[in-house]
């Protein structure tokens, strides 16, 4: 027996991906959940408009985090500067009571902002009145499902190409290296498209999910996604040996992504370091540009940023893994210590 | 009309290890040439290179007079040690899939089981649907790795049938093996140890007037372990106990033997190609 927990041991230090998993994973859910999993909400991005703005932002409690004062502001304005992700709740001053136009989108920023209601001000919670969490929860789950099929099973297909020797004989076939690569990712590709469609649609039927803003904008966030995880899952693939090795490092990469997306704890109560942590993880970016869409009808303008966030990552993520996947099916250069010179023949011929 | 392989100088080195050093190999048509050697003597690092999978550090590769390519890929028939057929198909979906690539006609699956999955077959049978895949283009020059490793006797005679009729039609073949019985069969052997060509030619030339020690005794446990005891590597075939070495040897063996007290009669024969490979690898 004490040979096995020695021979077990062993084995155990030998493998990094399975020590980082055991030591890394725990150290990385305890400083996620100590900083991040937090629903108390410590600031909330407001702004206050109409003709007493100023007076009754000095006065609100310190929660509100008061960007914008507009003495000539209207409702209208405040409606604008919640669907374009300005500010979480607008003030609208100039009545009796005054307005409070909460983002209902935000669910833990809205109870926060309902929580310390300032005298004199009536709620009204926009664009998820009933602060129903499926309308919130459907659009992110969407992206969490395209991530996993992107990470997971994109990156198992490939790895499996190279288990059974088959990405060799594919780079002996006259295939050029770019056939393989979109002949293998097209497929993932479409039926990760396909799963998007269904989850959306289903999510629509079934919890009766509004859907309030531009299809072109809904398709455009999710085809850049899709490049964004499919990117990730072949650049996973690249670096994996093994299905097993693809399957702990997908996990690596999914965890960080569900805990600090905004999908489950809200951005703005997460730590600073923390949180920008989730600024650079693809799934916080398409759950703001989803939620967007779904319920706030925002423009492209407003959710210009997000998509184009997406864009970056999907050009850098999805390029570096397409490049060292087409390494794997091209000659492989020399390496530096090397002195004699190689003839370029085959580089130039892959 | 120029070989269909032609490598010339070919060095490859990984870090401070060098895997094949300046070796020279040539594949004509309607030849098979036999590549041999140890575990680790290079032969797949030069196949390869010669496959255009690897890039050499030093020296040159052609296929067909050109540098491997898409075109020169073509003309392949490729048989990896681990068969490169996709398990999780069928036999006629490898076969299927292979056809489109090359754009060439599917061969029907024959006497194989065209509708089974590859992983569900036994590796007879594995290596046989991956040398239909292999041969349905008709390819000029067939790259085989170890293409029998594993197979039982009946299904290694039945490959090697099928080599020397692709070589008859034409092809080249570069087949690496390390059975011996196998590599005879070759027209020309091309012999590595330690990323260099030994030797090379038919197994005569390979042979040459290499002889071994041969020692016939009466108890042959003891001449054994009076050999094996002196640290002089026999080998056992039957009852004959053989022993690398020459004529030189003859007096150190003779020793060894009385000094245990064994009587035995020991004369030199000539060298098996399997002894001269060890001699060679040594």
């Amino acid at each position: 027996m004490k040979a096995m927990i020695l021979k077990e041991f062993r084995q155990m230090a030998r493998d990094r991906r399975t020590v980082a998993l055991m030591v890394g994973l725990p150290i990385m859910l305890l400083v996620i959940f100590g900083y991040a999993a937090r629903y108390d909400v410590a600031n909330i991005d407001t702004i206050v408009v109409g003709p007493d703005a100023a007076a009754v932002a000095a006065d609100l409690d310190p929660v509100y985090s008061v960007a914008t004062v507009d003495p000539s502001g209207t409702r209208a304005t405040a409606e604008e500067a919640l669907r374009e992700s300005d500010a979480q709740v607008a003030i609208v001053t100039g009545s009796t009571p005054n307005l409070m136009l909460i983002d209902g989108t935000e669910l833990f920023v809205a109870q926060s902002a309902l929580r310390r209601l300032p005298s004199a001000t009536v709620p009204q919670i926009m664009f998820n009145p009933s602060l129903s969490t499926a309308n919130v929860m459907v659009p992110s789950l969407i992206g969490l499902i395209l991530l996993f099929i992107g990470t997971v099973i994109t990156s198992l297909g490939v790895v499996r190409e190279r288990e059974q020797g088959t990405l060799e004989q594919l780079a002996v076939m006259p295939l050029r290296p770019m056939d393989v690569t979109i002949g293998k990712i097209a497929p993932y590709f479409l039926v990760a498209a396909l799963d998007m469609a269904l989850v959306t649609t289903a999510g629509l039927l079934l919890f009766g999910v509004p859907f309030a803003g531009s299809p072109v904008l809904f398709v455009a966030f999710g085809l850049v996604f899709l490049f964004v995880v499919l990117g990730l899952g072949v650049a996973i693939s690249t670096v994996s040996k093994s299905q097993g090795e693809a399957v702990q490092l997908a996990i690596m990469a999914l965890l960080p992504q569900v805990m600090l997306s905004g999908m489950i704890f809200p951005l703005a109560s997460m730590a600073g370091g923390v949180r920008w942590i989730g600024y650079l993880l693809p799934l916080t970016w398409f759950i703001k540009g989803m939620r967007g869409v779904f319920l706030k009808d925002s423009s492209f303008a407003a959710l210009a940023l997000p998509l184009g966030i997406l864009v970056l990552m999907a050009v850098v993520v999805f390029g570096a893994a397409i490049m060292r996947f087409r390494r794997d099916l091209a000659p492989r250069r020399v390496t530096a210590t090397d002195t004699v010179e190689a003839t370029d023949a085959a580089e130039v011929a892959a | 009309m120029s070989a269909h392989v032609d490598a010339a100088h070919v060095t490859r080195r990984f870090g401070d290890f060098t895997a094949v050093d300046d070796v020279g190999l040539q594949v004509e048509a309607g030849e098979v040439v036999g590549l041999l050697g140890a575990n680790g003597a290079g032969k797949t690092t030069l196949i390869k290179m010669v496959l255009g999978l690897l890039r050499p550090t030093a020296g040159r590769v052609q296929l067909f007079g050109q540098p491997p390519g898409l075109e020169q890929r073509r003309r392949i028939g490729y048989v990896p040690q681990n068969l490169g057929l996709y398990t999780d198909l069928s036999v006629d979906e490898n076969l299927a899939f292979r056809a489109e690539v090359f754009g060439c006609a599917q061969v029907g699956a024959g006497d194989l089981p065209g509708g089974r999955h590859v992983g569900d077959l036994p590796l007879g049978l594995q290596r046989r649907a991956a040398f239909a895949a292999a041969l349905q283009h008709r390819p000029e020059l067939l790259v085989l790795d170890e293409p029998t490793s594993g197979v039982s006797p009946l299904s290694r005679s039945e490959l090697w049938d099928l080599i020397r009729s692709e070589a008859d039609r034409g092809a080249g073949v570069l087949v690496s093996t390390h059975y011996m019985d196998e590599a005879v069969q070759a027209d020309r052997l091309v012999v590595m140890a330690r990323g260099r060509v030994v030797a090379t030619g038919s197994e005569a030339d390979v042979v040459g007037e290499r002889r071994t020690l041969v020692v016939e005794a009466a108890h042959w446990e003891g001449a054994f372990a009076a050999v094996d005891g002196a640290g002089l590597r026999p080998l056992l075939a039957g009852r004959t106990i053989r022993v690398p070495g020459g004529e030189d040897d003859l007096p150190t063996l003779r020793q060894v033997l009385a000094d245990a007290g064994v009587e035995a009669d020991v004369r030199t024969a000539p060298a098996t190609l399997e002894e001269t490979l060890v001699e060679l690898s040594r």
